[in-house]
């Protein structure tokens, strides 16, 4: 039951370490978790009691790198040991890939040893598995203790159909990456064997997200371009005020009043034949009179602009001086 | 219970980010993920790179797994959603189809209603689209032939004392 997902290129295999309780399961993922260079581990989880004992289970996960464009990784899982918790234990057994029986040398040991490994084939059989067709070695752990089994014994014992078997002393580290080393071969050739999976083109997670950031293209709303104010040179200025007495001042084309402007809006009581009901039509509307009033937007054809001159008072000074003139006039 | 592999299609997996966007956008969530019951992660959206997902995936399916035990003694085949209330962030999970579980993970931007609405409406769609790979065909594929001696190489390297 190999994980292959194609689409991240990602090859999981789920590794459980099972067996009784203080056989060591979790002193191997720990040395595990210690000795791995730390790109390729991920953090070791342990869900334990207050004094350290399995509660659920230990997780450690792998990651080997690609191997012919495959990230692959592996899981290893410890199940908790003691035979009250066989309910959580059965629970980690589910898509399991290999196992590794963690057996306890001690030669008191072996009631629980044999008792584990019975449970174990019940718990698998519950769930669907058969025991001979997963990829299953033995780790004869604690081999520095006295009073110790020997590796016959337990094979006739736990092992008597010559599955791989390691020694090991987990709290030091001995057989224990041997042990890894043998079961995750052992898990890999299984999957070489059984894939039956089918392959389509790679999507990438990046292509996916471009296209949510791809959005629809907006409508185009038409702009009608604005044309070009040209403001003409004041034409024909004269301001000659003092040299000829002409009350001629020509000025920039006056805009029309915001009046006359206003009157060309629709009222604002309907717009495209809808009725205006919200303020916020009203705001809306207002703010779109205010647009179309103003000055500056007035455009007028040139030759119009030219002509507009407006007689402006005259100066005060041209006042004074006619009014002296006046005086002075000989009568 | 189930002995065949998951199989999900690259375009599977393209809809599914595609409804689990639709599921951020829609319930203002932080990150939404989809989990294998076996602790494998299927995909994810969002704001997952301060997350260890697979350890993630990986610890929701027990909780999942033991949550469907603690049903069975009460007498119900399996409780179909999850809520983990924390002092900012929150944990929403729904069961998708029979395999899959779709995770959602949301602060106080948005409301448990409007996560638990969206994630029943997208968990449909994902039932769906995950329902379709079982009436396509399967073609074998292998892996390539000296992946098996390349992998024990690798590891040979990696598990040296």
């Amino acid at each position: 039951m190999v994980s292959i997902n194609y689409a991240f290129r990602e090859l999981s295999c789920k590794i459980v370490f099972y067996g009784p309780g203080l056989s060591g399961k979790t002193t191997n993922l720990r040395y595990v978790h210690k000795k791995i260079p730390a790109q390729s581990k991920g953090e070791l989880i342990s869900l334990a009691t207050d004094t350290d004992r399995t509660l659920y289970f230990d997780f450690l996960p792998l990651n080997i790198g690609e191997i012919h464009g495959f990230t692959t990784k592996f899981q290893l899982y410890t199940v908790p040991g003691q035979v009250y918790y066989n309910a959580t234990r059965k629970l980690v057994l589910r898509g399991v890939d290999g196992l590794v029986f963690v057996a306890d040398s001690q030669r008191s040991k072996m009631e629980e040893n044999k008792e584990s490994l019975n449970n174990l084939a019940q718990n698998l059989a519950e769930y669907g598995y058969e025991i001979d067709h997963l990829p299953m070695i033995f780790q004869y752990n604690k081999r520095d203790l006295p009073e110790i089994a020997t590796v016959q014994e337990l094979e006739t014992l736990l092992n008597p159909k010559g599955l791989p078997h390691f020694e090991a002393v987990a709290v030091k580290g001995e057989g224990v990456f041997d042990t890894l080393k043998c079961i995750t071969k052992l898990v890999l050739d299984k999957t070489k064997g059984e894939e039956k999976i089918e392959k389509k083109e790679e999507v990438s997670i990046a292509k996916v997200k471009e296209k949510e950031m791809h959005f629809p293209p907006k409508e185009k709303t038409e702009i009608p371009s604005k044309p070009l104010i040209v403001v003409p040179e004041p034409v024909g200025v004269e301001i000659a005020a003092q040299a000829s007495y002409k009350k001629k001042v020509s000025r920039e084309p006056v805009a029309p009043s915001p009046e006359s402007a206003f009157a060309q809006i629709p009222s604002p009581v309907s717009v495209n034949g809808k009725k205006i009901e919200s303020k916020k039509e009203k705001r809306l509307f207002e703010h779109k009179k205010e647009e179309m009033i103003k000055p500056k937007e007035i455009t007028r054809p040139y030759s119009e602009k030219r002509k507009t001159i407006i007689p402006v008072p005259e100066p005060r000074e041209i006042f004074l001086w006619r009014w002296i003139k006046n005086l002075i006039k000989p009568r | 219970m189930n002995q065949n592999p998951l199989i999900i299609y690259e375009d599977q997996i393209e809809k599914i980010d595609q409804a689990l966007a639709r599921l951020i956008k829609g319930a203002e969530a932080k990150c939404a993920l989809l989990v294998d019951k076996d602790g494998y992660l299927i995909t994810r959206q969002g704001f997952t790179h301060s997350l260890d997902t697979s350890a993630l995936a990986a610890l929701l399916a027990g909780s999942f797994a033991s949550t469907k035990e603690i049903a069975r003694l009460v007498g119900e085949p399996e409780f179909s959603v999850l809520f983990h209330q924390g002092k900012k962030d929150h944990i929403h999970l729904t069961l998708v189809g029979e395999r899959t579980i779709l995770v959602v993970i949301f602060d106080d931007r948005t409301t448990i209603g409007m996560v638990r609405l969206y994630a029943r409406e997208i968990g449909e769609d994902l039932a769906s689209i995950l329902s379709q790979s079982k009436k396509e065909t399967k073609k074998v594929v292998e892996l390539g032939e000296g992946f098996a001696q390349s992998a024990e190489n690798r590891l040979d390297d990696i598990f040296k004392d």
